[in-house]
Order: C-alpha cells, then structure tokens, then sequence
C-alpha cells in the first residue's frame, strides 16, 4: 500500500466540495453505470473473439460460475476466511499502529529511538516477508495475519505520526492549564484530532489488508479466496477463477464502504464531514 | 453567593485580600546562543474580586507573561504566587481562557463535554459535575446550547463556552488572553459585560490581557500598563470610574477619555523608546519581535 500519505484535512475538504457537486446525483449513478457496462462489454466482445483462448472466459460464463460457487460450502467458508484474516490483521495493525504513532508522535525519544528502523522497514512490501512467515507458520492462518500487520500496520503508524504532530499546540495548552494529565491529554485530546489522519490511513488500509490476505492465499497458500483462484487456477477451473476474482472485487469495494461509512460516522464533526455551518 | 462561587474547602481569600502576586519576573530566550529577555523585572498583584487588565503595545510579551504566571513555561527569573502558594505547574486555582476559541473548544465534543473534559480529574461527584455544567452554561447565557457542537454557534457564542468551561472548573482567578480579539465590536461588547456580570454575580477575580486600551479602561478596578523590551510595569493605575459600568454612559464620561488617554500616551512612550540593552541587542529588521 502507499505509505506516507499525508492528505491533510484541508486538502481532503478541497477535494470532497469540489467533486460531487459538478454532476447532479442521478447523473453521477448513470454515468457510473454507463462504465461499468462499457466494460463488461468490451469483457464480453474481447472473449467472444476468441483471441485469448480459453484464458479468458465470457461473462456470461463467468456469471454463471460465480452462480455455482455461491451454492457451495466450501466457498463461503473460504470467504469467511479471507474477511476473517483480513479483519483481525487490520484490528491488530490499528492498534499497533495508533498506540505507536501517537507515543512515537508525542515523545521525541520514541520517535528517535525507532526512526532508523521504521524507515528500514517503510519500503519492504509484505510479499518479501512471506517465505520468510511460510517457513515459520507454514501455509496458516496465523502466517496471513502476520503479513497484513506487515502491510498495513506501518502505514497507520505513520499516517497517526502526522496527525499528532499536526494536534493543536492551543488544544494542548489548554489541557494542561488545567491540570489534565499526560495519559489522560493522550486519550482525550491527541487521539480524537488525530482521527482524521488515522482515517483516511484505514481508509487505504481496509482494501489492502484483503489484498495482503489474497496474496498470502494465492503464493503462501493459507486459506481463504486467495488460494482458492490459486487451486482454480491449477485445475484448469478458468470460469471459477475468473468469478473468485469477481468475488474479491466486490469484497474490495464493501470494505472500502465500511471504512469510508465509519470515518464519516467517528469523524462528523471534522469540516470535512460537517452538514451545518461553517 | 450563588453556587457557582469559589472552590470550596480551601481557605480562599477574601474580597480585596492578595491573591495573585507577581515578584520580579523574568523570562529570557537562549536560542544559537544568543539570549533575548522578554521580561524584565515585572513586579504586579492582583487583589480577590479585581478586575485588572494588563495592557501593553503588542510583542511586549504579553502572552508570554500569562504562560508563565499559568505554569506553562518556566519563568527564569522572580517568584510568582497564588494563595501564598509558589507556581511552578499549572495551579487549579487559575482557569485560562485563550483568544483562539475555536482552537481551545474540542470541535468532538458537545458544548456540555467540552464544559466535562477539565472536570474529570477532579473526580467529583457527577451529580456536583451536573451542576457545575449547568449553572456554568445559565451563567454565560447558553443553557440551550449544552447539546449543540462548539462550531455550530457563532464566535461570540464560542468564546461564551470557553468562559463556561473556566466557571465550571471553579478557579479563584479568571485569566483571559485577548479573548475578545477575535469577535466583532457589538459581541466585543457584550463579552466585556459578560465579564463584569460575572464578577459582580460571583465575585469571581479577573486577570485580563489586552491590547485595546478603551477595553482596558471600561474593563479593570486596576490597570496593569507594561511595555519596553524587556518588558517592565510602566504604571499601575487605579481607574476611579462609577460601578456599575455600561457601554454608553461609562465609555461617555469625560474621565474615561482622561484614563484612555493617559494610559495610550504611556504605552505611545514606551514603544517607541527601547530600552538601552534592547538597542545594543537590536538587529536591522527585526522590528516587531514575537508576541
């Protein structure tokens, strides 16, 4: 995932005013569903030109695959898997990255002390961590896990590292003029006006804890859809591998509006998300 | 004395009694070496149920004394007390109320929350935390507002919240930097009556800075008047005008214009001569150093 994404709230704000209004609602859903048939099309005459053998199945072929596999066991519970390991992996890197970026934000010490490793670490992508998980978990769950901490704890870390540094110095002062603690300062006034940072950093992270988790599947071979395109694949199951990846799209976009429902619900009162005044 | 007097259980004092005291301060930068003194040798007091308005030209280092006076930096030099107490933190017996409501409000929380946050610590009863909230919020005038969000309500309004989250916490002294610096003339006066209801209802003692000389006068039992760099007590004024004061007759009558006038034609004076240490300290360009 990309890291070190610092949008700042005023330039989020910028971009939101000025992207919904210059198409009317029903206008922007049309259009919308105008592309996405497009696509399909151009889908479906690309197959029916036979140019790609049997790589590339219909739509139709694919739709009624994706049918099949919603009747089958197997395949919720590798669903489930995906959306398990993917939740817990995000859950554990946000609490692993937001603790540490907000101590490695407030304390000058922290923040000297893991610099050097963090920016070690920052442009190692997970996929070159996991031979290393397979060879200790072997194809597991737990190894999954393990690599979207890998992929996406970092990236909060640094996304809450900004936030705090960007915390009001005024929202500061006047939490110690009176007398409120450091914990307690910590808890109530670094962590909320960090939230817009730490959102949009889950934001970016929910999409790619699932992609983390495929990779893990597909080359690592722990379960979920991730191995299932891989033994699809295998198989020669062309149609099935083409709806699991159909099946992983519409994760993708679920989890993305989960994620952008929860900012816009724990951050209404950010300028960007305010429905009254200015 | 209506509930929301002074904290209770201390041996607070009384009416005209010393409450705050100011004795030789002074604070100085060291930055690459060089070392910048903002304050000289500020010597002042602030007497139970005053109103007393600190006045200087800007970049005096009017916010810097506050900081120090509220323990959030350490002064380097002279003695500053409260009750007889030293200050070195943040004592509970100071609530601030900064210019920049719209930074000192948390936008998160409801009006009533914001008024909670420095309660907390306290651990008081939450039946007392209710009462505080709410006779705080009738105080200033916005019992109707307790649920709504800070940046729903107009500045006037904030900065009204930022006066009850003060109340609330119950101090024996009230210190206000600029605080209505930031609202229009007509809230601007309406704040300023605010203040003085507030101490006439609760006897509550009042530490005001302020760069508006008229807000200073119609304002203040005593004007603090400081200026040069560093920064020193230029004259402490009694202002002899009638209680109670209102914007039309106070601002109307001949001694106020002779309070004003003293008071700018002082802080005039002392703008425009430095110092003798800050003219050999005095770098081309430097005009208009930090606040």
């Amino acid at each position: 995932m990309p890291d070190g994404v610092r949008l700042s709230p005023s330039a989020r704000r910028a971009s939101r005013s000025g992207e919904p209004r210059s198409l009317g609602r029903f206008a922007h859903l049309a259009y919308g569903v105008l592309g996405a048939v497009l696509v399909l099309g151009l889908w479906q005459a690309a197959a029916a030109s036979g140019r790609f053998g049997s790589g590339l199945p219909s739509v139709l072929e694919t739709l009624s695959a994706l049918a099949g596999l919603l009747g089958t066991a197997a395949f919720w519970s590798e669903l489930g898997a995906t959306i398990g390991i993917a939740a817990i992996g995000l859950a554990v890197s946000s609490v692993i990255g937001v603790v540490f970026g907000v101590l490695a934000g407030r304390f000058p010490l922290v923040r000297s002390a893991t610099l050097a490793v963090t920016e070690f670490l920052k442009p190692i992508p997970p996929i070159v961590v996991l031979p290393l998980a397979v060879m200790i978990w072997g194809p597991t769950q737990q190894m999954a896990i393990f690599l979207v901490i890998v992929g996406c704890a970092l990236a909060i870390a640094i996304q809450t590292i900004a936030g705090v540094e960007d915390v009001d110095p005024v929202a500061l002062s006047t939490a110690r003029s009176y007398g409120i603690g450091t914990a307690e300062s910590l808890w109530r006034i670094v962590l909320p006006s960090s939230l817009p940072f730490i959102g949009t950093a889950m934001r970016i992270a929910a999409p790619a804890s699932l992609v983390v988790t495929v990779v893990a599947g597909l080359l690592g071979g722990s379960p979920g859809l991730g191995r299932s395109i891989y033994l699809a694949q295998s198989a020669g199951e062309v149609a099935n591998m083409y709806a699991l990846v159909v099946v992983l799209g519409v994760l993708g976009v679920a989890a993305q509006g989960i994620s952008s429902a929860a900012e816009r619900r724990l951050l209404h009162w950010h300028p960007s998300f305010r429905k009254t005044g200015s | 004395m209506s509930t929301l007097g002074t904290r209770t259980g201390t041996t607070s004092p009384r009416p005209g009694e010393l409450l705050l005291k100011v004795d030789g301060l002074a604070k100085s930068y060291t930055s690459k070496g060089k070392r910048t003194d903002i304050i000289g040798n500020l010597t002042f007091s602030v007497n139970a149920g005053e109103v007393v308005c600190l006045v200087g030209p800007s970049g005096v280092g009017k916010t810097t004394l506050l900081k120090c006076l509220a323990g959030l930096h350490p002064s380097t030099g002279g003695e500053m007390s409260i009750d007889g107490r030293r200050i070195y933190s943040p004592p509970p017996e100071m609530a601030l109320v900064f210019q920049d409501y719209s930074r000192s409000l948390m936008p998160w929380l409801t009006v009533e929350k914001n008024l909670r946050l420095p309660l907390r610590h306290l651990r008081l009863p939450q039946s007392e935390v209710r009462t505080r909230i709410l006779d705080a919020l009738a105080a200033v005038g916005l019992s109707h507002a307790a649920k709504q969000y800070p940046w729903e309500l107009s500045g006037g309004m904030q900065q009204r919240v930022a006066i009850a989250r003060a109340l609330a916490y119950r101090p024996e002294i009230l210190i206000m930097d600029e605080p209505f610096a930031s609202v229009d003339a007509q809230t601007r006066f309406d704040l300023e009556d605010l203040v003085l209801k507030i101490r006439d209802d609760y006897g509550m003692t009042v530490l005001l800075v302020t760069h508006d000389i008229d807000e200073a006068v119609y304002l203040s039992d005593r004007i603090v008047a400081i200026g040069l760099r560093p920064a020193v007590v230029l004259e402490e004024l009694t202002v002899d005008l009638p209680l109670p004061r209102n914007q039309l007759d106070t601002r109307a009558l001949p001694r106020f214009a002779e309070l004003r006038n003293h008071t700018l034609s002082l802080i005039q004076h002392a703008s425009a001569k430095p110092t003798p240490s800050a003219m050999e300290d005095a770098v081309p360009g430097a005009a208009g150093a930090p606040a």
